[in-house]
């Protein structure tokens, strides 16, 4: 697997600010990993993708040292449009991203602007509206519809551009269990079709848990643990300390390990949890 | 029901089949009919046309109603304008003396000519809103080439409006959840306290600057529209084609257009002393003020 995004000694200050929004970053990301990024609010989660798609320093004024790269070249050192060619970004709040006044002209949008064909739009259009259940709302005002499909939509704009990196912010923050696990489904869906490269932040863990490779948790500013993702939840004691609140699952075997009645992996879902329940009931614990 | 600029149109309402480019063209140049008219008798046909369109073109005609306040108030604004604040003038008709103020019959007459001129301009204005959605405006400037700039703009404009009341709406509901209520306070109270709405909502539109900003970057968005240095493709433009009816529609709004300067000025028809209303009303109020 080779590199796609490699940070090194990354920091970044706003300007006016007093303190570093991020510090001392190190991270790479390898092609086709699906990356989980947790913290607090405030802990520097959202600099970090900004960061990483050259909207910082593009478009904020601040301090910036260490280096952000990806595919090998400094974010600074892309062409307009060029970067956002192989990283695309979701916000949190879909409604806030709308540039267009139908579905369909915000699909296009992205990729009338990276300069594509009319027939290749054709295409992604189709291909994208089919992947995210959107085919019956294109001719609809974007702002008409509900949240859940609003955030469709937004995935749906970057998801046409074909980045060879997705990054989403937080995409379900402002969704229903039932349309979270939607967008969910369709990051599953790229993974497994696709192999894209994924970086979800996000607070809501028990739909993100099953798909990440790995995990990393940020704390004021600073990269504070990341691991493979069964590796990073068995550090659970730490990522309470850091105020990060794994799945009620993993804390139920965090709080047996505690009292000494369990000591192996936590489980990551509900179906692994049931499996080692029945074992230790099966063993009489 | 597909929603319009100022309301609901049915999906199968036949306004759908013309070209938004036919639509835009109509306002444009319809709207300038009136300015060539001085009889109030044209402008009346002119506005019953446009109110056959709305009917034909399935506009639910009840919306019409709430633009009968704003007719009124403007006819009388227009009215008291020209005769109320119209000054002296010894060498026009006296009509009446109302309080000691001349109403003569000249004013009157310019400004029933008037507002017979600003009501159909409002009538198509309405037509076009009513039977536009926000692409068709878009794609009507960009069928005609207008710069991606341009109709980007304005779209972001439209789009930026339609924001801002919203935005509006949750701040008003929002101080009014915490117990601010207007009703029946006087009017400079209103006024004060509507200062107290702008500074959330100034800095609501701050913040959505930004998130906006971000979008459009993230999108790869550049102002010339060329970010990546390769021509645009506009995806949405094929959609729309010219039938032979948008062709035939253009030719006969060209055509009314040219008929119209040439009736007006080659053979001097429109003019007000060929309009008969004018003549009737007249003769009523010369009775009257006889």
């Amino acid at each position: 697997m080779s590199e796609v995004i490699k940070i090194t000694d990354y920091s970044w200050k706003y300007i006016n600010t007093k303190t570093p929004a991020v510090e001392s970053i190190n991270l790479t990301v390898e092609e086709g990993a699906f990356i989980g990024i947790i913290g607090p609010n405030g802990s520097g989660k959202t600099t970090l993708a900004y960061s990483m798609d050259g909207l910082i320093p593009g478009q904020y004024n601040g301090i910036k040292k260490g280096t952000v790269e990806v595919f090998g070249k400094e974010v600074e050192e892309y062409d307009r449009g060029e970067l956002q060619k192989l990283v695309g970004v979701v916000f949190s709040d879909p409604e806030a991203q709308f540039t267009a006044m139908t579905v369909e002209d915000e699909l296009v949008f992205g990729m009338e602007n990276i300069g594509l064909s009319v027939p290749e739009i054709q295409e992604r259009l189709d291909w994208v509206t089919e992947l995210t259940d959107l085919k019956n709302l294109l001719e609809k005002p974007p702002y008409e519809i509900s949240g859940g499909q609003k955030q469709r939509v937004a995935l749906a704009a970057v998801l046409a551009m074909m980045p060879k990196i997705l990054i989403l912010d937080e995409p379900t923050s402002m969704l229903d269990p039932i349309s979270r696990m939607r967008i969910f489904d369709v990051l599953a869906k790229l993974k497994k079709e696709k192999n894209s490269t994924i970086i979800v932040i996000e607070h809501s863990l028990e739909n993100l848990i099953p798909l990440a490779d790995r995990m990393v948790m940020m704390s004021d500013g600073e990269l504070v643990l990341e691991d493979e993702t069964q590796a990073f939840f068995q550090k659970t004691g730490f990522l309470f300390e850091k105020g990060a609140f794994p799945p009620g699952l993993i804390q139920f075997f965090y709080e047996l390990n505690q009292r000494n009645l369990y000591n192996g992996d936590y489980p990551l879902t509900v179906a692994e949890a049931s499996l080692k329940l029945n074992e230790m009931i099966k063993k009489g614990k | 029901m597909n929603k319009t600029l100022l309301g609901y149109v049915p999906e199968k309402s036949l306004i759908y089949a013309v070209h938004p480019f036919v639509k835009l063209f109509f306002l444009l140049v319809v709207s300038l009919f009136p300015m060539f008219v001085s009889a109030p008798d044209w402008n009346i046909i002119l506005m019953l046309v446009i109110v056959l369109l709305m009917w034909v073109s399935r506009v639910n005609m009840s919306t019409l109603k709430i633009y009968i306040p704003v007719a009124i108030s403007m006819g009388t604004i227009i009215l008291i304008s020209y005769t109320v604040l119209g000054g002296t003038h010894p060498e026009f008709e006296l009509v009446a003396k109302v309080w000691g103020v001349n109403i003569y019959w000249e004013r009157i007459r310019d400004a029933i000519i008037v507002y017979f001129r600003v009501l159909p301009m409002i009538f198509t204005m309405v037509f076009f809103l009513s039977t536009s959605r926000e692409r068709d405006i878009i794609v009507s400037m960009r069928s005609v080439r207008i710069p991606f700039v341009v109709t980007y703009i304005t779209a972001m404009a439209l789009r930026a409006a339609g924001m801002v009341l919203e935005d509006f709406q949750i701040v008003r509901q929002a101080e009014q959840a915490r117990g601010f209520d207007p009703v029946g306070k006087s009017i400079a109270y209103k006024i004060r306290q509507y200062v107290m709405y702008m500074v959330p909502l100034f800095a609501l539109s701050l913040r959505r600057s930004e998130e906006f900003t971000n979008a459009l970057v993230a999108r790869g968005y550049a102002f010339t529209g060329e970010a990546t240095k390769v021509k645009r493709a506009d995806y949405i433009l094929t959609h729309y084609s010219y039938k032979y009816f948008d062709y035939i529609f253009i030719f006969l709004v060209s055509v009314s257009f040219i008929a119209l300067l040439v009736l007006r000025y080659g053979y001097g028809y429109f003019s007000v002393d060929q309009s008969w209303l004018i003549d009737l009303l007249r003769n009523a109020l010369s009775v009257r003020g006889g």
